[in-house]
């Protein structure tokens, strides 16, 4: 259902699977620790994520507004969230995607 | 004399029109009165309505926000958050004044109702909020029972140049005699779902969508629409619901039911704010549909949305 974890050699998480209200708290938990752990630029690779609902971009949106200082580079995400990003926070400059 | 005095905290006036010069003066004037008091002004009217402000104002037209409302509320369930509310919040603390134009002569069968439900949640989505919203009404292209509705809907009306409040102001009413039940075509496939079956019942979903010809962005939104339908029926709706995907005129309509009943009528309508958690499902679906019904009541809930092919 979803796969998430720690990058290895780069701070940040990755994800695959699919984001949903039966996969929420596991996404938030690697979102909690990403921030816990972020200094200046955090990854969030998602090229083997085949979904993510408007709540798991929510999440992830606000994880990156409440970051002191930096930046979140989400990589290869599936559509759905650089739809949603633009929907909802149209002008969010912590978060950089970088597409598929 | 002003047209529409701006005692009131929020002013909602219909305007009924009867010809392009009518229609060019009156809502000229109204933008300029506007203008003249420091007030923001948009305009979101059809595109050749668009065209005939932007003339009649001349330089002006620089300093007015203008928007087609075939698109910018092509859904009329995206017009409160999406058109109305975005203007407004975004001049937060000053009076803003607006021309709105949901009903045009052309509106469908299936989208009349959600315009007459949208013109009546107008009220209750500006109480108390510094607005004027001039709505109006083509007197000589659409059906008596839309006039009709325009005075049940606007506490004010302005005919023929003059100005009266709208005896038959009821807006609840509206709200209620549209929220109609409805009813899938005859033989439709019907997916039951429950919760840990979600991911099941978006792959249906855009199976269908798929095969009836939709593509694309188009086909992401229908995954979407349908993932935050189906995430509030397992969550809010009774735990489980029904999902069906069919086409029609050109449009794919994806249908989601449950038990739940959705008693704020203002569910779906109210603009996100950056810092909220939840409460993006149902907005979500207004966004990016050509339209939304929703039927509501005692024995559940329906909410269909339409998207082009």
């Amino acid at each position: 259902m979803l796969d998430v974890g720690p990058l290895s050699g780069r701070p940040g998480i990755r994800a695959s699977g699919e984001i949903g209200v039966s996969t929420r708290l596991p996404w938030e938990n690697a979102l909690t620790e990403l921030s816990r752990r972020h200094t200046d630029v955090s990854y969030v690779e998602l090229s083997g994520l085949r979904f993510v609902d408007v709540a798991g971009v929510s999440a992830l949106a606000l994880t990156a507004m409440n970051l002191p200082v930096g930046r979140v580079v989400v990589e290869r995400p599936p559509p759905q969230l650089p739809r949603v990003l633009d929907l909802f926070w149209p002008s969010l400059h912590r978060i950089e995607v970088t597409p598929r | 004399m002003s047209t529409v005095t701006t005692e009131e905290t929020f002013a909602h006036p219909a305007l009924f029109y009867r010809s392009e010069a009518e229609y060019t003066d009156r809502t000229v004037a109204f933008v300029r009165e506007g203008l003249a008091a420091g007030e923001p002004v948009a305009v979101a009217v059809p595109g050749p309505r668009l065209e005939l402000v932007r003339e009649g104002l001349g330089p002006d037209a620089g300093d007015v926000t203008l928007l087609d409302m075939t698109e910018a509320g092509r859904n009329p369930g995206r017009i409160i958050p999406g058109v109305l509310r975005a203007f407004a919040d975004a001049h937060a603390g000053t009076r803003v004044r607006i021309v709105g134009e949901p009903v045009w002569a052309g509106r469908s069968d299936a989208e009349y109702p959600a315009c007459a439900q949208h013109e009546a949640l107008i009220n209750a989505a500006f109480a108390d909020r510094p607005a004027t919203i001039l709505c109006p009404y083509d007197e000589t292209r659409l059906a008596a029972g839309v006039l009709a509705d325009a005075l049940v809907t606007h506490p004010t009306v302005i005919a023929q140049g003059r100005r009266r409040a709208s005896e038959a102001y009821d807006w609840r009413a509206v709200v209620a005699r549209y929220n109609e039940p409805l009813v899938r075509p005859p033989g439709t496939d019907v997916l039951a779902f429950a919760a840990g079956e979600l991911p099941q019942a978006r792959r249906y979903a855009v199976d269908r969508a798929a095969s009836l010809g939709l593509a694309g962005r188009r086909l992401q939104d229908a995954e979407l629409a349908v993932s935050e339908l189906t995430t509030n029926s397992v969550v809010h709706g009774g735990g489980s619901g029904t999902l069906a995907v069919w086409a029609e005129a050109g449009q794919v309509v994806c249908e989601v039911r449950d038990a739940g009943r959705l008693t704020d009528p203002l569910a779906g309508r109210r603009p996100a704010q950056p810092g909220q958690i939840g409460g993006r499902g149902l907005l979500l679906v207004h966004y990016v549909a050509d339209l939304v019904r929703v039927h509501t009541g005692e024995e559940g809930t329906a909410i269909r949305f339409w998207l082009g092919i």
